[in-house]
C-alpha cells in the first residue's frame, strides 16, 4: 500500500526531504462559553479568514437498562467547533477555537485546551450561569483565562465588577466588556490573556 | 489510503460514501493523534502523487502545499476531524505530507508568547 507511492516518488526522483521552510509556530486560544453567547462572532470578528466548521463524530456510549438486560448502547453524535486564524508573522500562527455548544462534551474541551495558551470565557450577563462550567473548567485546568461580558445591542447590563463577585473569579483573571462584533474589543481580550499567560510564563521562568 | 488501481474518475463528483469508507474504516491515524492546529504541509506536489491516489488524498495534498492545520484540512474538506487525521496519517506515511506537532511548551514559552503579544497588539 505504502509502497506504491513511495516507489513512484522515487522512480520520478522527486526528493521526499522537505522542500518547503519548517512549518510556522502555532498557537491556540479556546473560546469557551454557554450556547449562542457570541463565540463564532468573537472569532470572526478578528480572524483572518471567516470561521470554519470541524466537525468530530464521537460515540456516546450509555448504560441502557430498557432492552434486553443491560446493554452497552452507542450512539454516534457529531460535534462542532467553529475556528479562525490569525497569522501573526510568517512563522506564527495563532488559532481561536470556540468550544461545541454542548457542554457536555468535556473530552473535546480537553482536545482544544491541549496546549493552548488559555481561554476566553463569553458570558452573556443576563444568562450568567451559563458560562460557569467553562469558568469552572479553565480554573480547574490551571490556565490562564479572561471573562469577557459581551456586549449584546452594544449595552452592558452589568458592571465587570458585578460579573467578577457573582463568578468569584481570582483576582489575576481579567474580567472585561467586549462587543463581540467588534474587532478592537476583541484584540483588547486576547491581549489580556497573553499578557496573562506571559506574566505566568515569567514568573515559572524565575525572571 | 486506497493506493489500488480504480476507474479514472471524471472530475470532481459529490461523496456518495460515508466518511470512514476513506479509511476503510479506521478511526485512529497510525501516529499519535495530531492537534487540531498541527501544521500539516505537502513534501511533494499534487502532480507527483501515484495515479491511483484518492481524489480525497490529492486535494488535501493541494491544500497543504502551504501549511495548513489539521483542524483546516478537515474544515475545507468536509470531513470529520477523524477522518481527516487518518488521510493525513497515510499521506505522511508515503512521504507526501510531513506533519509538525508544535512543541507542547511553546503555550508557556516566554519568547514565543512575547512576540504573540506584540503580533497582537499590532493587528
Amino acid at each position: 500500500m505504502e509502497s506504491v507511492l513511495s516507489d513512484r516518488l522515487r522512480q520520478t526522483g522527486w526528493d521526499t526531504a522537505p522542500r518547503a521552510r519548517a512549518a510556522p509556530v502555532a498557537m491556540k486560544v479556546v473560546v469557551a462559553g454557554g450556547f449562542a453567547v457570541g463565540k463564532t462572532t468573537f472569532v470572526g470578528a478578528i480572524s483572518e479568514i471567516d470561521p470554519l466548521r470541524t466537525e468530530a463524530q464521537i460515540t456516546v456510549e450509555s448504560l441502557g437498562i430498557d432492552n434486553v438486560g443491560l446493554v452497552e448502547h452507542k450512539t454516534g453524535t457529531t460535534v462542532a467547533m467553529d475556528f479562525g486564524r490569525i497569522t501573526i508573522a510568517s512563522d506564527m500562527v495563532l488559532y481561536l477555537f470556540g468550544t461545541p455548544g454542548q457542554d457536555r462534551f468535556w473530552f473535546m474541551w480537553d482536545e482544544l485546551a491541549r496546549g493552548s495558551i488559555g481561554g476566553v470565557v463569553l458570558v452573556d450577563t443576563r444568562r450568567l450561569e451559563d458560562c460557569f462550567p467553562a469558568v469552572d473548567y479553565f480554573e480547574a485546568l490551571d490556565v490562564p483565562f479572561v471573562v469577557a461580558c459581551n456586549l449584546f445591542d452594544g449595552v452592558a447590563t452589568h458592571h465587570p465588577r458585578e460579573v467578577r463577585e457573582a463568578l468569584r473569579v481570582p483576582a489575576n483573571t481579567p474580567v472585561v466588556l467586549c462587543d463581540a462584533r467588534r474587532k478592537s474589543h476583541v484584540q483588547e481580550t486576547l491581549v489580556l490573556l497573553v499578557e496573562g499567560a506571559l506574566r505566568r510564563a515569567q514568573a515559572r521562568a524565575g525572571r | 489510503m486506497t493506493l489500488e488501481p480504480r476507474p479514472p474518475e471524471p472530475g470532481p463528483s459529490p461523496r456518495v460514501v460515508r466518511p470512514y469508507v476513506l479509511t476503510q474504516g479506521r478511526t485512529k491515524a497510525p501516529e499519535s493523534t495530531y492537534g487540531l492546529e498541527a501544521q500539516v504541509r505537502a513534501l511533494v506536489p499534487p502532480t507527483q502523487l501515484d495515479r491511483a491516489a484518492t481524489p480525497e488524498a490529492r486535494r488535501i495534498v493541494e491544500l497543504c502545499q502551504r501549511a495548513t492545520s489539521v483542524a483546516e484540512v478537515a474544515a475545507r474538506m468536509t470531513l470529520p476531524l477523524g477522518v481527516a487525521r487518518v488521510l493525513v496519517g497515510d499521506l505522511v506515511a508515503v512521504g507526501a505530507l510531513a506533519v509538525d506537532v508544535g512543541s507542547p511548551d511553546a503555550a508557556t514559552d516566554v519568547a514565543l508568547l512575547e512576540r504573540l503579544l506584540d503580533g497582537i497588539r499590532a493587528l
